[in-house]
């Protein structure tokens, strides 16, 4: 909760209070997890074959932490989960990047990891969509596929032996984001789940939660999907008569669609500040409850609806624990 | 400019003349120090993390009149014309604000303390653990109260932690000046100015390793030898606060 500086009134401080004291007590009753920090002693009680993992270390003897976080124990092994790390991408993961950087065959993007990401023009579907080597003109149009400063979705193919990363694009469901908004949360709030890429037909919106904390919202554009369903021998006619549509019809967003893609931008920001953790029913959620409780656009981030959601968020968590209990 | 002075300032010789009787006074046997504290007591600390919200990690501090804040970026990408390590690169680099100081409009980088942030910080990072890139470490000082570096070096190690980057042990640091045969620990910055000498250490305290020991000025080995001993234990009390404010927030 450190991003947003409120200026509550009496009443919405103490209903605030209330609630943060309620998930509190509700955290505490799930998990008796330990958090260390720098330099304190992990106890072990003297198990031997300790596996130390991450952010441990030994010193005479003794498990000593490296970094401040929460224990976590895996059978024999022993490793500390930091609280604010930088993303750590791990092989499939789905990401959403800058370019910032064309360098010979190869795009660099910003990622949010502590290197940039490195997209090969090999590792990625050319425009046309035919299966061939990368010539010497392709390598000349690199720009035109994507330029610097241009939102990218791709794919974390795997790392190479001097610990880069290399991203792969080999669909029609990656590439260029255009027509929205790119937002950055703590990648520790998006979770890792079977799927990353959301239409919401309701709003003509998709919804984009990449594993590295960058988050897009936009408008949704049909060309991506339809020609991952079709088939390969047919696609080049139909993404060139695509483009050419696409190209005529002006780059134009209706005015309904801008406010689904800022109500839904706005209620990503408000849970990523409350530091709630980010799914596409979190999202919906809290677009939809400001939506029906008529909270302007603009007024989703002020205290009353700030409060209202972590009120909601302690409801949800109670009803959850009891059904599990 | 030098013609047509814009701004009032008190004439040098009278500065000097105020200067050399303050040091008479230092120099007695018994004096007491302009905030009433005992020879031997620092000064409160206020240390808080997370103070900027862009940083990867961050941390406020304020002693007394001694106000800083550190932001730590990183670790991200070393620059191409950088060759290529096996290592982590640590850049330091410390600021002063304009108005930190009582004349005003002198503000700017502080090299002499960056060199010394980086070489206080670089043992107690486990550099090996982020190779090819560079994590940037950025001190502003608010307001400059005398023991700026000590405090400096404190607030980076605990914006480290707050980033999430491994490190051995916080690394907390405590400076002493000597004046006569008295020793005065957490100086401000007027005994700063009259000091015979000082000494500055920073330490790991839970492995008990010394990171960095600075000493200027006069000094005998005996009294070298009590001010090391009064500087570590300053050294562990305040790294008691500092893990205390980690812990604060982790729970």
């Amino acid at each position: 909760m450190r991003d947003l500086q409120l200026s509550l009134n009496q009443t919405q401080r103490v209903r605030l209070q209330a609630a943060l004291q309620q998930l509190q007590d509700l955290a505490s009753q799930a998990a008796g997890s330990s958090s260390v920090t720098v330099a304190d002693t992990i106890p072990v009680n003297n198990e031997d074959g300790i596996l130390k993992g991450h952010g441990t270390s030994e010193l005479d003897g003794q498990v000593v932490a490296t970094l401040c976080g929460v224990v976590e124990r895996v059978n024999k092994l022993v490793y500390v989960r930091a609280l604010r790390a930088r993303y750590k991408p791990e092989v499939g993961d789905i990401i959403v990047g800058r370019v910032i950087e064309i360098a010979p065959k190869r795009w660099r993007l910003e990622i949010n990891f502590s290197q940039d990401a490195v997209l090969m023009l090999s590792s990625m579907n050319l425009p046309d969509g035919i299966q061939r080597r990368r010539t010497a003109v392709d390598e000349l149009n690199m720009r035109s596929i994507f330029e610097e400063n241009d939102v990218v979705c791709a794919e974390v193919r795997g790392f190479q032996h001097d610990g880069s990363l290399h991203l792969q694009a080999r669909s029609q469901k990656y590439g260029k984001l255009e027509r929205g908004q790119l937002l950055t949360v703590p990648a520790y709030l998006v979770k890792r789940r079977k799927q990353h890429f959301h239409h919401l037909e309701k709003y003509h919106v998709s919804l984009i939660i990449g594993c590295n904390g960058f988050i897009w919202v936009g408008e949704h554009l049909e060309t991506g999907e339809n020609d991952m369903l079709e088939d390969r021998e047919k696609r080049p006619e139909t993404s060139k008569s695509n483009m050419i549509c696409e190209e005529q019809e002006l780059t134009f967003t209706p005015l309904e669609v801008r406010q689904h893609v800022c109500r839904i931008a706005n209620a990503v920001r408000l849970l990523a500040a409350l530091g709630f953790i980010l799914t596409v029913e979190s999202i919906m959620d809290t677009a939809e409850a400001s939506a029906s409780s008529n909270i302007e656009i603009k007024d989703m981030l002020g205290p009353e609806f700030y409060v209202q959601t972590v009120e909601r968020e302690v409801q949800r968590r109670i009803l959850l624990s009891r059904k599990r209990g | 400019m030098a013609t047509n002075p814009a701004t009032y300032s008190p004439s040098q010789s009278l500065e000097r003349r105020q200067q050399q009787q303050r040091r008479k006074i230092f120099l007695q046997a018994d004096w007491t120090r302009t905030d009433g504290r005992s020879f031997h007591q620092c000064r409160p600390a206020f240390l808080r993390t997370g103070a900027a919200n862009a940083a990867s990690g961050s941390a406020y501090a304020e002693f007394g009149g001694t106000k800083v804040i550190v932001s730590v970026f990183g670790p991200r990408e070393s620059k191409k014309a950088m060759m290529y390590s096996d290592t982590g690169r640590l850049n330091c680099n410390v600021s002063y604000t304009t108005f930190s100081t009582p004349t005003r409009g002198q503000g700017s980088d502080h090299k002499e303390y960056s060199s010394m942030l980086h070489k206080a910080l670089e043992g107690a990072i486990i550099l090996e653990t982020f190779p090819k890139t560079t994590v940037d470490v950025f001190a502003l000082v608010l307001e400059s109260g005398g023991s700026d570096l000590p405090v400096i070096i404190s607030c980076a190690s605990l914006a480290l932690a707050d980033a999430g980057i491994m490190m051995y042990d916080l690394v907390s640091s405590v400076s002493v000046s000597c004046f006569g045969n008295n020793l005065v620990i957490d100086p401000t910055a007027e005994e700063e100015a009259c000091q015979d000498g000082s000494l500055m250490i920073s330490c790991m305290p839970a492995r008990y390793e010394v990171t960095q020991l600075t000493l200027t000025g006069e000094w005998s080995t005996a009294k070298i030898n009590e001010a090391m001993e009064l500087c570590l234990d300053a050294c562990l009390k305040l790294a008691d606060i500092m893990r205390s404010c980690l812990k604060e927030i982790a729970s």
